[in-house]
């Protein structure tokens, strides 16, 4: 039994269909990227996880059904979304922030060290802990969010196009952190960057969509080698 | 300049009054991007609750916070029964439902509670005392100490605990909320819950001075649109200087310039001179709000 | 629609004299809602203050005639100018307002109305109001009437009464043309998307003021006849609840259509007489339940109708009919975002 597992799901918005069967496995601990162009339905995939949109077919995380679970009960069983966006709540300060990403936590003992890992991975969030979270910068921001995210203690992180828009080192430096939370925390990644290279070099495993299904898959390692492969679906 | 303090401080107390109900507008409105027209009905209705367990014996100390607690229900109640259903509905229908429940609760008041006038007792004395040479009533004061303590257990409750926090952030952001796990529909609930506990009290401290009965709210709340267009319909701390500054200004002319009938239009000069002249208000963001 | 003419037409023949005097005022609201469904249907903006602009038009007619000795006829086009004038005026800053502040606006206009014409009681009769003699059938009419219907000579309400369907179809008439021509298509894409209206070179302010003043006009008209068909203005006969079955009446009959405000006038006028009485006629809604209702009143069954029928036919009952009940319900759940007072699109075009 996987972490999580998508069983040939089919979603769309209204009369849109943008999934047509989508399959695909994470195991505990794995990071895992899901590849492809714009409008491949990476990002719907992500919110049929979480339930933010209408799907068929099936979603397991570790062996329970998410269907007609709410968002919140879904997040609320170990899943951390990180959207496109971000979705930092710009109204309230950073502490506010990373303070929502751990209020359901009852281990708090440990909550308080995980504060300490947290700002010493993104001391400028320690600096800003009173400031309005509006006041981060887009890279910034992302630490917030990837920082909440830690937060949580999931068993599961979504992470959606976490690079756009950033500068190439404070890229390097998310992607170390990630790398890191899952060595140590063994937390399971599914990875939806468009910067394939680096999101093949971290992840063991990978998922190609293209128009909604997947056209390719196998070990990160092997994908990234297949010349082919790389220049057909992968830009590069 | 005597009788000048006494009508500031009688405008303070009626803009604690306000405030107090401007309050719930704002939360709700936070809430909701909805301004609740039944929320002075509400608050006349608990206010009648109030009354009616004073009148079976019940004391005024033990009665004010039951009110609350009832009052609390009540609204969450009402969110949950009928707001929920129409929750994604165009601007017109939500204002229209309010609406249909301002009637309904009005006319349910007036059928369990008749429309005879009650005299509503108060715990202050109307008694006065002399502060700094004028004549200030302690029912005043009182009204005063009350809404100020009530308004900083609010400020507390939102922006120290928890509790409000989740609320605020379900409010502000509920697709991002729900993805931390918040349970944004009970959130909206309890911001129900808490607007009709908070605009129970402006109903129970403007009682004794208006008779309580069941068109009381129905001025009291125009002054109370003036107090949070003014301040800001999204910013409590805006609900409480509105508050005070209509309640101020609308004594001062009612005393001064007007006369006390009109002071019903002076607040709705406000209104209109805000919405045209700085329709955020004192204190509201600037920002376009989401859709 | 031919039906509903003859039927209309051949009203008073039929009933007796004070019951042709209710179908009066139905027409009078009628042509109240009509105006009002042009602003809020048509042209998707809010009022809840119409009452005030009826209040306005009756105690123009009240004032010229008690004071001026104007003759009544006269006075009904004149209260309708200068309600208009007023509301085209009011439109100008109601451009700023967004749909919901419009409403707390108009909202409070309307809560102050009375209050503002008590004050000059000089002119206005102040809280005693003026009272109004009903005038009398001119005698062409009367007489036209007793052949007719071989019966007595046409009584003072039943003039009224033919004055109001006679005006109301002008108005009927006038409001069609509106909205079948540029102005009314030029409001239905301010109201379902003023961006991209304005983008189209659509002239969004002066339609919107338009709206307004025209809707005003309409009330302004409708509080005239009503005074004469009543005999008596006072700031009491205008509370707040005028305004807000206003927009009831405009909502439940059917925004963005046209055979809805005849209903919205009948649905205005015996509503709130009716609820508690058809209530307990069905004798699906256990006694208990429906004995509280009628004790308790009309206003408890009409808010809790008005929310009902908001929660489920959110066009009114014209929408519903035309457009299907599921189709509503849909629009209503799932697809409505709440932007500026943007009403689902018009179900049907007459």
């Amino acid at each position: 039994m996987e972490l999580l597992e998508i069983e040939e799901v089919r979603a769309g918005y209204g009369p849109t269909q943008v999934l047509h069967g989508v399959s695909l496995a994470v195991a505990e601990g794995e990071i895992v990227s899901l590849l492809g162009a714009n409008g491949a339905g990476k990002t719907t995939t992500l919110r049929a996880i979480c339930g933010g949109v209408r799907w068929d077919g099936a979603i397991r995380l570790s062996g329970r059904s998410l269907r007609r679970m709410s968002t919140e009960d879904i997040v609320r069983s170990g899943v951390a979304h990180v959207p496109e966006g971000r979705g930092i709540l710009t109204d309230l300060t950073v502490a506010e922030n990373l303070r929502l990403g751990e209020h359901l936590r009852r281990d708090r003992s440990q909550v308080r060290k995980d504060y300490d890992r947290v700002f010493e991975y993104f001391p400028i969030l320690r600096e800003r802990r009173s400031l309005s979270a509006s006041t981060l910068s887009g890279g910034e921001q992302q630490m917030l969010a990837v920082a909440r995210a830690l937060l949580m203690r999931p068993r599961l992180m979504l992470l959606d196009e976490p690079s756009l828009g950033l500068a190439p080192l404070v890229v390097k430096s998310i992607f170390d952190i990630i790398r890191d939370i899952n060595h140590t925390d063994r937390v399971g990644v599914l990875l939806v960057e468009q910067n394939a290279r680096l999101a093949l070099e971290l992840s063991t495993h990978a998922y190609v969509l293209e128009v909604g299904r997947v056209a390719v898959t196998g070990l990160s390692a092997d994908l990234k080698g297949d010349d082919s492969v790389r220049r057909s679906y992968l830009g590069y | 300049m005597q009788e000048f303090l006494q009508q500031v401080v009688s405008g303070i107390a009626s803009g604690g009054i306000f405030a107090s109900l401007a309050l719930a507008l704002v939360l709700i409105y936070n809430a909701m991007g909805l301004v609740n027209f039944a929320q002075g009905e509400m608050a006349m209705f608990a206010t009648f609750v109030a009354f009616t367990l004073i009148d079976r014996g019940m004391s005024y100390w033990i009665a004010l916070p039951l009110t609350l607690v009832i009052a609390f229900a009540g609204g969450v109640l009402i969110q949950r029964a009928v707001i929920r259903p129409v929750e994604r509905a165009p601007v017109l229908t939500l204002v229209i439902v309010t609406l249909g429940l301002a009637t309904l609760i009005n006319g349910l008041a007036g059928f369990l509670f008749g429309y005879v006038p009650r005299s509503f007792p108060s715990p202050f004395s109307v008694h006065t005392v002399s502060v700094l040479g004028a004549l200030v009533s302690y029912r005043d004061l009182g009204v005063i100490a009350v809404s100020a303590i009530v308004l900083v257990l609010i400020y507390l409750l939102l922006q120290r605990t928890t509790l409000g926090l989740t609320m605020r952030a379900a409010a502000h952001n509920p697709d991002a909320s729900r993805l931390l796990g918040v349970r944004v529909s009970w959130m909206l609930a309890l911001g129900w819950g808490l607007a009709s506990a908070v605009g129970a009290l402006s109903g129970i401290m403007v009682a004794p001075i208006l008779l309580l009965e069941p068109n009381m709210m129905q001025t009291i709340i125009i002054y109370a649109f003036a107090a949070a267009v003014l301040g800001g319909i999204e910013s409590p701390l805006g609900a409480v200087v509105g508050g005070l500054i209509v309640g101020i200004t609308v004594n001062l002319a009612g005393a001064y310039l007007v006369g006390g009938d009109l002071q019903l239009a002076i607040a709705f000069l406000i209104i209109v001179a805000v919405l045209v002249v700085k329709p955020n208000g004192l204190f509201g963001r600037p920002s376009v709000r989401r859709v | 629609m031919l039906v509903a003419a003859l039927f209309l037409l051949g009203l008073p023949s039929v009933v007796t004299s004070f019951q042709s005097s209710q179908w009066t005022l139905v027409l009078i609201f009628a042509i109240a809602v009509m105006g009002l469904n042009v602003l809020v249907g048509y042209s998707g903006q809010i009022s809840l203050g119409h009452g005030a602009f009826m209040a306005l038009g009756a105690y123009t007619t009240a004032v010229l005639i008690s004071h001026y000795h104007v003759n009544y006829l006269l006075t009904i086009p004149i209260a309708g100018l200068v309600t208009g004038m007023i509301g085209f005026l009011l439109g100008v800053p109601a451009l700023r307002l967004s749909a919901l502040y419009l409403a707390l606006a108009t909202f409070a206009l309307a809560v102050v109305t009375p209050s503002l014409i008590k004050r000059p009681d000089k002119l206005t009769g102040g809280v005693q109001g003026i009272l109004l003699v009903p005038p009398d059938p001119p005698q062409f009419a009367s007489s036209a009437f007793a052949t007719l219907t071989n019966g007595p000579q046409m009584t003072s309400e039943q003039w009224l009464y033919y004055l109001s369907l006679g005006i109301g179809a002008v108005l009927f008439w006038l409001a069609w043309n509106v909205i079948r021509h540029r102005p009314g298509r030029a409001m239905r894409a301010i109201r379902d998307g003023e961006v991209a209206a304005a983008a189209s070179g659509i002239n969004v302010a002066g339609y919107k003021t338009l709206a307004f003043g025209m809707s005003a006009f309409y009330a302004g008209i409708a509080g005239s006849l009503f005074g004469l068909a009543t005999g008596f203005v006072s700031p009491d006969t205008f509370p707040v609840a005028l305004s807000f079955q206003l927009l009831v009446g405009a909502v439940v009959g059917g925004l963005a259509s046209i055979a809805g405000p005849l209903l919205g006038g009948t649905v205005m006028y015996w509503l709130p007489i009716v609820s508690s009485q058809t209530i307990s006629s069905q004798d699906w809604i256990p006694t208990q339940i429906s004995s509280v209702f009628v004790k308790a009143g009309p206003a408890v069954t009409y808010g809790a109708l008005l929310i009902l029928i908001m929660i489920f036919a959110p066009t009114g009952v014209v929408g519903l009919i035309t457009s299907g009940y599921a189709a509503l319900r849909n629009r209503l759940r799932g697809a409505g975002e709440r932007g500026t007072g943007q009403m689902p699109p018009d179900p049907q075009t007459v």
